[in-house]
């Protein structure tokens, strides 16, 4: 294999690329999501944690009240989101649908140290986000109410858990924080992998259905020095794709901590990636079937990788948060040694398929 | 033979060459990978996900908490002496000692103490559910129920505030007629055993996923209608992704097929001998697609049965189904190269997600999430009826870009469209010229106005759903500059075609002629189109800044004038590098108009 050879072919498959200028396509697609991540952010973290929708606003809620005058009725009333309007049941609930309230409670007459819990209605607007809202802040008075309710009842418990103090100021749901750190970059960085192998694929796969690779093969170059520039040629994409995310994220507000480790993982795992495409591609030589076969065998990939403890994207989710790993010498070293063995093996089938 | 046998035959052909044949190629692969795919399957529902593992350091100098907080495997625990623990306090992101939970003060920190306050939680239900006198440690139980009710379309940014009040001031008092409401029963309807078991079987699982899977199954999600506070989860705003995924992304998948089938006429001229048969480029046309049409209703049908939906759930998604055909077509006649019609797909999909994702957020809500046909799936599901109008709002911009991205395949199905390899920009103007006949300028002008009308509505509903969500003056901005912008590219679509396509086309007399031509089209267009569609949203601001032509005739007419002539007038003098300028300052132009006609709505 010669250098030289190889970066011509890689440069004749970028420069084909650049040419066609489609690779904006894949920018704009980014900057696309990126301009709309306010709307995401909010979007999927609520999809992940509905829970989360209540942070971010400090309006207050009206909630109408209806039936028995419990001590759950003070404490909705000294909380300053909240505005309680007592009603009876029947324009409560019309008020409601006319949506001048958020949340109709109905609470029936009850005997707090009674051995029946104390069952109250909750009406909220159906598939609202605000429903969702409200329902959130009526929960932790619920919460506080049910630990009146057990103080009262304390005599007939037998089982105490062990008791742990939380500082008294909120700690906040972890949703957005383990969304953002936790799903949404480790996706985000490894989407370029997924984009490298589909094009390793095209590349290699349109050399045989042009039968351009018969007049590529006449100049003096070998199958594995081609085979070879194209995957450099999608190699060197992803840490333009992927710094192209984390510099997007930064300047959302998303600070990305360990980038050399991180980097090191999304190379690695890139590269064993658009090796597998690769390896697809040669073997079936047609766009269709190496593309299904690819993608199922991603899925499979996947579902593998994620059921490890400390696979890849777990590794660069912690990093990037800015945690610190035990060890991960020895899964960059495994990663590493998957992808050599890898290569072997397109090299050996680039050599086969000259024949 | 008759035109059905025809399309019957290439539609057999079809499917022996593009999906018999290679299919046979990769089946002990797929096979194999299938067989995989439901191993791997079970060990990740065996082993769960693991993407979120240690994230949070924690350490304690007792075991017993040590041990609960290690139940969770987002967190990594310490056990140390107490000593040693408060000097290496820092680097920890969260330690508790003496029962004191002491977070470090960052942000990892906050969410640590988030992630603990669950896990203990889950450990004081695990303690309670124990409990002899369930109803002792359970004392208070909610029942949810909900109520259906709409909001109307004159309150543009309700999206930006979701999380307010809609209507914060005035007496909370119904305003309508009240209906009487018997209360519910008082006493629950479950046994203290009963209560107990389902106690025990909730506890574990955080239920998101189980959740979502179980909405397409119907309803019966929880066993007992009553939830303890803890227990008590927001609804779902979002539930119209799982039925993106479901119904969606298979349509996707199968017209990639499609693509890939036509791409694969045009590579080393093999279509040649298709195109060279006796017969009518709609009939191959007809004949390439009806296997894929097949394959995508069926798999729709078979979807509807695996949820057991009603199969009338489909009927919103067809003409989905067919957009999705015929940009598969036009995708896979101008893609030069595999790696374009990767991107080009992907790009097309994402674009075509969103907008068929975003509106139907909103379902239930407004009547903005109608201009998604999934929203009208979500009605079916919920056994919701609709009207005959919002189906047509809903669908009838699908099924009439459908219907001219398809004429436009078969007037280009033919041997110098098909083998060029110029650029896209360049093939698409190609593509467009052949709707235009020379020898009718202005029939074709006119027609071609008026083809365009639905794609742009299309587009500006897109950037509708877009802005929606941004506070209002930079939402109206945002859009009235990009709506404007969109409308005058439509527009001067056919008139650039003309000049650069016939050389000698553009006289300044023709000029004239063709923006009037072009602005006629385009009124007349957009006049047939409201009447179907957006009456249902034009009384709010947004219906007027899009479409401000409602209620006059000739002010927007000379608006869509105004632009088409000064982008003529810039192709004239300039030639091509004209274009680009005139564009603009027609969309400038466009801008202060219906900045001007806004003025009531602004100041």
């Amino acid at each position: 294999m010669k250098g030289r050879t190889l970066s011509i072919i890689m440069k004749k498959d970028l420069s084909a690329l650049s040419r066609e200028k489609t690779i904006l396509l894949a920018i704009l697609l980014q900057l696309f999501v990126a301009m709309f991540s306010s709307f995401l952010l909010v979007g999927l973290t609520s999809l992940y944690d509905p829970s989360l929708v209540g942070d971010y606003s400090g309006t207050q809620y009206r909630i109408a009240y209806a039936g028995e005058d419990l001590p759950l009725r003070f404490l909705l009333d000294v909380r300053g989101d909240i505005r309680v309007y007592p009603m009876d049941l029947s324009s409560a609930i019309a008020s409601l649908k006319e949506r001048k309230v958020s949340a109709v409670i109905y609470v029936p007459p009850s005997n707090p140290d009674g051995p029946d819990p104390i069952t109250i209605t909750l009406y909220t607007v159906q598939n609202d986000i605000q429903s969702a809202v409200i329902n959130v802040r009526l929960k932790e008075v619920f919460i506080e109410y049910e630990e009146q309710l057990r103080e009262i009842r304390s005599s007939r418990l037998t089982l105490i858990p062990v008791d742990l103090q939380f500082p008294e100021e909120d700690g906040g749901a972890p949703g957005f924080y383990e969304f953002v750190y936790g799903l949404l970059l480790p996706l985000l960085l490894f989407m370029p992998a997924v984009v490298s192998a589909a094009l390793i694929i095209d590349l290699i796969t349109e050399e045989y259905e042009h039968r351009t690779y018969e007049t590529l093969l006449s100049a003096p170059v070998t199958m594995v020095e081609v085979v070879w520039g194209k995957i450099l040629a999608c190699f060197v994409l992803v840490p333009l794709q992927a710094g192209a995310w984390i510099l997007l994220l930064m300047l959302n507000g998303i600070p990305i901590a360990g980038l050399p480790l991180v980097m090191a993982y999304v190379m690695v795992s890139s590269l064993a990636l658009i090796l597998i495409g690769a390896l697809t591609g040669l073997h079936y030589r047609e766009r269709t079937g190496a593309q299904v076969i690819f993608s199922l065998a991603v899925v499979v990939l996947m579902l593998v990788v994620l059921a490890i403890p400390g696979n890849p994207l777990n590794q660069v989710a912690v990093l990037a948060s800015g945690g610190t790993v035990p060890g991960q010498g020895m899964i960059l070293l495994a990663g590493a040694a998957a992808a050599i063995l890898l290569s072997l093996a397109v090299t050996r089938s680039a050599r086969g398929a000259a024949g | 033979m008759t035109i059905w046998a025809q399309i019957l035959t290439f539609a057999r052909w079809e499917t022996k060459k593009s999906l018999i044949v290679p299919g046979k190629k990769i089946l002990p692969h797929a096979i194999l990978l299938l067989i995989l795919l439901g191993g791997a399957t079970l060990m990740s529902a065996e082993s769960g996900l693991h993407l979120q593992d240690a994230m949070y350091s924690v350490g304690t100098d007792d075991p017993v908490f040590a041990g609960i907080v290690a139940s969770d495997n987002r967190f990594r625990v310490i056990v140390l002496d107490r000593t040693v623990l408060t000097r290496y306090q820092a680097s920890f992101d969260l330690v508790m000692v003496e029962g004191q939970v002491l977070p470090a003060d960052t942000d990892r920190g906050a969410a640590a103490t988030g992630a603990l306050m669950q896990v203990y939680d889950r450990y004081r239900n695990a303690v309670y559910s124990r409990e002899a006198d369930i109803f002792a440690a359970y004392p208070l139980l909610v029942e949810t129920a909900t109520v259906k009710s709409e909001l109307d379309f004159s309150a543009p940014g309700s999206g930006a505030q979701l999380a307010s009040q809609v209507r914060s001031r005035g007496s909370p008092l119904p305003s309508g007629p009240v209906p009487s409401i018997a209360p519910p029963d008082p006493v629950p309807a479950i046994s203290p055993e009963e209560f107990r078991a389902g106690m025990i079987q909730s506890s574990g699982s955080d239920g998101t996923l189980i959740r979502y899977s179980d909405y397409l199954g119907g309803s019966g999600t929880s066993a007992s209608p009553y939830q303890t506070p803890s227990q008590l989860s927001p609804p779902l705003p979002f539930d119209a992704i799982i039925l993106i995924f479901v119904f969606i992304f298979p349509l996707y998948f199968i017209s990639q097929f499609l693509m890939m089938s036509v791409m694969n006429e045009r590579i080393e001229r093999r279509g040649e001998t298709l195109l060279s048969t006796p017969v009518k480029s709609w009939v191959v046309i007809a004949g390439k697609s009806l296997p894929y049409t097949g394959a995508m209703l069926a798999v729709s049908l078979l979807l509807c049965l695996v949820v057991g939906a009603t199969p009338l759930i489909v009927l919103p998604l067809i003409p989905v189904i067919f957009f999705f055909l015929a940009s598969g077509l036009i995708i896979g006649m101008t893609a030069r190269s595999f790696r374009e019609l990767s991107f080009i797909s992907i790009f097309f999909s994402t674009v075509i997600t969103c907008y068929l994702f975003f509106p139907s957020i909103f379902a239930d809500v407004h009547v903005m999430s109608l201009v998604s046909p999934v929203t009208l799936m979500i009605y079916t599901l919920e056994q919701q009826p609709y009207t005959l109008s919002q189906f047509l709002f809903s669908t009838s911009l699908f099924s009439i870009t459908s219907i001219v991205l398809l004429y436009t395949a078969v007037v280009n199905f033919r041997e110098e469209r098909l083998f060029s390899t110029k650029g896209l920009v360049s093939t698409g103007v190609d593509f467009i010229s052949s709707m235009l006949h020379p020898g009718h300028p202005w029939l074709s002008l006119f027609l071609l106005g008026m083809l365009a009308v639905p794609f742009v509505f299309m587009a500006q509903m897109l950037l509708l759903v877009l802005v929606f969500n941004l506070p209002l003056p930079l939402s109206l901005i945002l859009i009235l500059v990009a709506a404007a912008a969109i409308e005058e590219i439509a527009k001067s679509v056919g008139i650039y075609t003309f000049s650069t396509r016939f050389p000698g086309f553009l006289t300044w007399k023709n000029v004239l002629a063709g923006a009037v031509v072009t602005a006629l089209a385009f009124l007349i267009a957009e006049k047939l189109l409201l009447l179907v569609t957006i009456s249902q949203i034009a009384e709010s601001v947004f219906g007027t800044v899009l479409f401000s032509s409602l209620t006059l005739l000739w002010v927007p007419f000379l608006i869509h004038l105004a632009g088409i002539l000064i982008t003529g007038t810039a192709l004239r003098l300039g030639g091509r590098a004209g274009y680009l300028p005139g564009l603009c300052l027609a969309t400038l132009v466009h801008c202060a108009a219906n900045l001007w006609i806004l003025r009531g709505w602004l100041w």
